[in-house]
C-alpha cells in the first residue's frame, strides 16, 4: 500500500488516496455521504426514509428505557430474578460461582484466542449493566464489589495466560491441557459448591442461576452422549447403528417441549427423583440427538487418509477414533454445536412452560404477578431478553475467537 | 535398524529371504475386479518399483500388503506373518511395514514431532523422551529438523512428505511401501522427497514403490513390475525394461510416459 520511493525522501509524490486522507475528516465524511447517501434522486428519499424510521425506533427505546419504564419491577424483585427460592444466607455460593466462571472466561481467552477492542467494550457495557442492576436501589454495596472482584479474576486470569509463550512445546502443552482440565471440571465444582455441604437442595435453584445450571448440564451431558450415539450410527454393525439412527430420530421428531411433557408424567413413574434432574435428562437426551448428527457430518467430511494413516502407523480401531478421527470431527463441529448450545440455552425458558420449576422467565412472570408491578410487563419481559442476549452473545462470541485459534493446527 | 549401511548396485539380493510373498491375490470391488491372480515374492532389501496406467490395480495391491484393503482371495506373507482376520497378525504386520501416502495424510491436529512419536509411544509404549529423541534424529535424517515443533499446514509439501516418511520410520518398519509419494508435489519439491527416498534405499530398506518417476525407477529399482488391468503383465530389471520390454502393453505404456 505504501508505496514511497525510499531513495529520494525529498521528492515523494503522495499517490492520490494518501492526499484524500489527509483532508479533514469531516470533508471525507461529506464526500461519502454525497456518494453513498444522496447519489440520486431516489437514493436521497431512501436514506431521508430510513433515517426518519431509525430515529423514530431510537427515540422510542430511549424514552422507554430512561422516562417511561419503570424499572423498580426490576431492581425491587433482583433476588426473585435472579436465585429465587435460593437460601439467601448461602448468597457467598452463588458469587464463588460467578467469579469462578469469570475467571475461566478469562484464562479461556488468554490461552486460545486475546481480548480485542470490541471485547473490552462488550465488559465495559455487560459490567455497567450488571453494576447498575446490583447498586441501584440502596442495595447492599456487597454484590457490587463481589462483581467487581469477578471482572478483576476475569482479567488477572487473562493478563497470566496471554504472557505464555503460544509456540508449540511442552509448556505450551501443559497450559491447554490444565485449561482444558479445569473447564471439564468447571460445572461439577460449581454443581458441588452450589448443592453441596449445606447448600441448597436441588428444587430451591430458582431463576437465572436454574437457568444458568440447566444448559451446561443439557449441553455437555448432550456432547457426553452424542460421541457414542455418532460413532454408533455411522458403525458397521447392524444392530448398533439402526438403534442409535432410531434414537436420533425419535428424540428429534418431537419438540423439546413434548419431551418435557415425558419428564413431567412418563419419567416420574420410571426413574422419579427431583423434577429438575429430570429436567436435565430430558435436556440432555435431546441435545444429543442433534449434537450426534453434527459430529457424525463432521466425521463424513473427514479425509479418509486420516484414519488410514492412523492404522498405518499401527494403531488400532480405538486408539485411531480417539486420537486422530475425534479430535478433528470435534474441531470442525464447533460451530454447528454453539447455535445447538445458544440454541438449549434459550430453551431452558420451557421448563417454566410444562414443568413447575421456576426460572428466570417463570419469576419474572412471578414479579408482574405482584399488584403494585402489573403495569410493568414490558420491563419486565425486555429485561429477561436482554439478560438471555447477553449470555448468547459470550457464547457465540468466546467459540468465534477459540474457533480462529483453533485453526491454526488446520490443513 | 539394519546391518547394511554401505549397500552397493551389485547386491547379492539371491541369498536374501523372501521377505512379502503374495500368491494368486485377488481382489474385487463390488463388480469390479481390480487384482486379478498376483504372485510375487520380494526379498529383504530389495527396490521394487510398481508402474501402471491409473486404474490398474498398482496402488491396491500396496494397500492390501498393509491390509488397507482386505484381499478376497489368495494368500499374502510377510516377514513369516499370515495375513488373515487374526488382529494381532495385523497389528504385527502393520507396525514391520510403513506406509508413506500420495496426499501425505499427515495428523493436520498434531505438531510434525507428535505425527512422529504418535505410533512409537502409543504402539511400542516408548517413553516420551525416547520417542522425541527418535523423533528428532528421524527429523534430521529428512533434513528438516528446525520443523519439529511447527504443524502440518505451516510446512510446504515437499516438506510434509518428508514429516510422513519419518513418521512411518519412526515405527522401525522392516519394509516401506510408498503410494505415489511425489503425484501431488509441486515439481520443484520433487527430488527433495526422491534423494530422501534414495538415500533409505542404500541403507538397506525394502521399500515397494509406486510412482511414475521413472528416473527413480531406472537409478534405485532393483526390480520393476508393470501391472495393467489388476494383472501383473511384465516384471524385470530396470534395464529389460527400458532397453527390451517385451509385452505391447508395456511398450505403449512406456512411450506415453516416456
Amino acid at each position: 500500500m505504501v508505496d514511497m520511493p525510499a531513495q529520494n525522501p525529498q521528492r515523494i509524490v503522495l499517490p492520490p488516496h494518501r492526499e484524500r486522507a489527509r483532508r479533514p475528516r469531516i470533508v471525507r465524511f461529506r464526500e461519502w455521504a454525497r456518494r453513498n447517501l444522496f447519489n440520486s434522486r431516489a437514493g436521497t428519499a431512501l436514506t431521508i426514509i430510513t433515517a426518519a424510521i431509525l430515529a423514530l425506533i431510537v427515540y422510542g427505546v430511549v424514552y422507554f428505557v430512561f422516562v417511561d419504564a419503570n424499572w423498580r419491577v426490576i431492581t425491587e424483585n433482583r433476588w426473585l430474578l435472579f436465585a429465587g427460592g435460593y437460601p439467601m444466607d448461602q448468597e457467598w455460593r452463588l458469587w464463588f460461582s460467578v467469579m469462578f466462571v469469570f475467571l475461566l472466561i478469562g484464562l479461556t481467552y488468554g490461552t486460545w484466542a486475546s481480548l480485542g477492542r470490541r471485547d473490552h467494550l462488550f465488559i465495559v457495557l455487560a459490567s455497567g449493566f450488571a453494576i447498575l442492576l446490583l447498586a441501584h436501589g440502596g442495595a447492599a454495596i456487597w454484590s457490587t464489589i463481589w462483581y467487581l472482584i469477578a471482572v478483576g479474576l476475569l482479567y488477572a486470569g487473562y493478563a497470566i495466560m496471554i504472557r505464555m509463550p503460544r509456540e508449540a512445546g511442552p509448556g505450551r502443552t501443559l497450559q491447554q491441557r490444565s485449561v482444558a482440565g479445569l473447564l471439564i471440571a468447571a460445572l461439577p465444582i460449581i454443581l458441588i459448591v452450589l448443592l453441596a455441604f449445606g447448600g441448597a437442595r436441588p428444587r430451591e435453584l430458582e431463576g437465572f442461576v436454574l437457568n444458568l445450571v440447566l444448559a451446561p448440564v443439557g449441553i455437555a451431558g448432550g456432547l457426553v452422549i452424542a460421541i457414542p450415539l455418532a460413532l454408533g450410527r455411522a458403525s458397521r454393525m447392524r444392530a448398533i447403528s439402526w438403534t442409535c439412527t432410531t434414537y436420533i430420530e425419535v428424540v428429534r421428531g418431537a419438540p423439546l417441549l413434548g419431551w418435557l411433557f415425558v419428564a413431567l408424567f412418563i419419567l416420574d413413574d420410571v426413574i422419579g427423583g427431583e423434577l429438575i434432574v429430570r429436567a436435565m435428562v430430558v435436556l440432555a437426551v435431546f441435545t444429543a440427538a442433534y449434537m450426534a448428527e453434527y459430529i457424525r457430518g463432521a466425521l463424513q467430511a473427514l479425509p479418509g487418509g486420516q484414519s488410514e494413516a492412523a492404522h498405518a502407523v499401527g494403531l488400532n480401531q480405538f486408539q485411531s477414533m480417539q486420537l486422530i478421527v475425534m479430535p478433528q470431527a470435534l474441531r470442525i463441529s464447533i460451530p454447528p454445536m454453539v447455535g445447538q448450545a445458544i440454541s438449549i440455552w434459550k430453551d431452558t425458558t420451557l421448563v417454566t412452560v410444562i414443568l413447575p420449576l421456576r426460572e428466570l422467565k417463570g419469576n419474572a412472570d412471578s414479579a408482574i404477578a405482584q399488584f403494585e408491578f402489573t403495569p410493568d410487563r414490558i420491563e419486565a419481559y425486555v429485561f429477561v431478553a436482554v439478560v438471555f442476549w447477553v449470555v448468547a452473545f459470550i457464547m457465540s462470541r468466546i467459540s468465534q475467537r477459540v474457533e480462529g485459534s483453533l485453526g491454526i493446527g488446520e490443513r | 535398524m539394519t546391518t547394511e549401511t554401505e549397500a552397493t548396485p551389485t547386491r547379492d539380493l539371491e541369498s536374501m529371504e523372501d521377505i512379502i510373498i503374495a500368491e494368486n491375490v485377488d481382489k474385487w470391488f463390488g463388480d469390479f475386479q481390480a487384482l486379478d491372480n498376483i504372485s510375487m515374492r520380494i526379498k529383504e532389501h530389495e527396490i521394487v518399483v510398481v508402474l501402471g496406467p491409473s486404474g490398474s490395480g498398482k496402488s491396491t495391491f500396496i494397500r492390501c500388503l498393509n491390509r488397507l484393503e482386505e484381499h478376497d482371495a489368495g494368500r499374502i506373507v510377510i516377514d513369516g506373518i499370515e495375513m488373515n482376520d487374526d488382529v494381532r497378525n495385523l497389528n504385527a504386520i502393520r507396525s514391520e511395514v510403513g506406509m508413506v501416502f500420495q496426499q501425505f495424510n499427515l495428523f493436520p491436529h498434531l505438531s510434525v514431532m507428535n505425527n512422529i512419536t504418535l505410533g512409537p509411544r502409543k504402539v511400542r509404549r516408548m517413553p516420551k523422551l525416547d520417542a522425541d529423541a527418535l523423533a528428532m534424529q528421524l527429523l534430521e535424517r529428512v533434513g528438516i529438523p528446525e520443523q519439529a515443533e511447527k504443524y502440518p499446514a505451516q510446512l510446504s509439501g515437499g516438506q510434509q512428505q518428508r514429516v510422513a516418511i519419518a513418521r512411518a520410520l519412526a515405527m522401525q518398519p522392516k519394509i516401506m511401501l510408498f503410494d505415489e509419494p511425489t503425484s501431488a508435489l509441486d515439481p520443484e519439491m520433487i527430488k527433495e522427497v526422491l534423494d530422501v527416498m534414495q538415500e533409505l534405499a542404500r541403507s538397506g530398506m525394502t521399500m515397494i514403490v509406486v510412482t511414475h518417476e521413472m528416473g527413480f525407477a531406472r537409478e534405485v529399482a532393483d526390480r520393476l513390475i508393470f501391472f495393467d488391468e489388476g494383472s501383473l503383465v511384465e516384471e524385470g530389471t530396470p534395464q529389460h525394461f527400458f532397453e527390451n520390454p517385451q509385452e505391447d502393453r508395456t511398450k505403449l505404456f512406456l512411450s506415453q510416459i516416456l
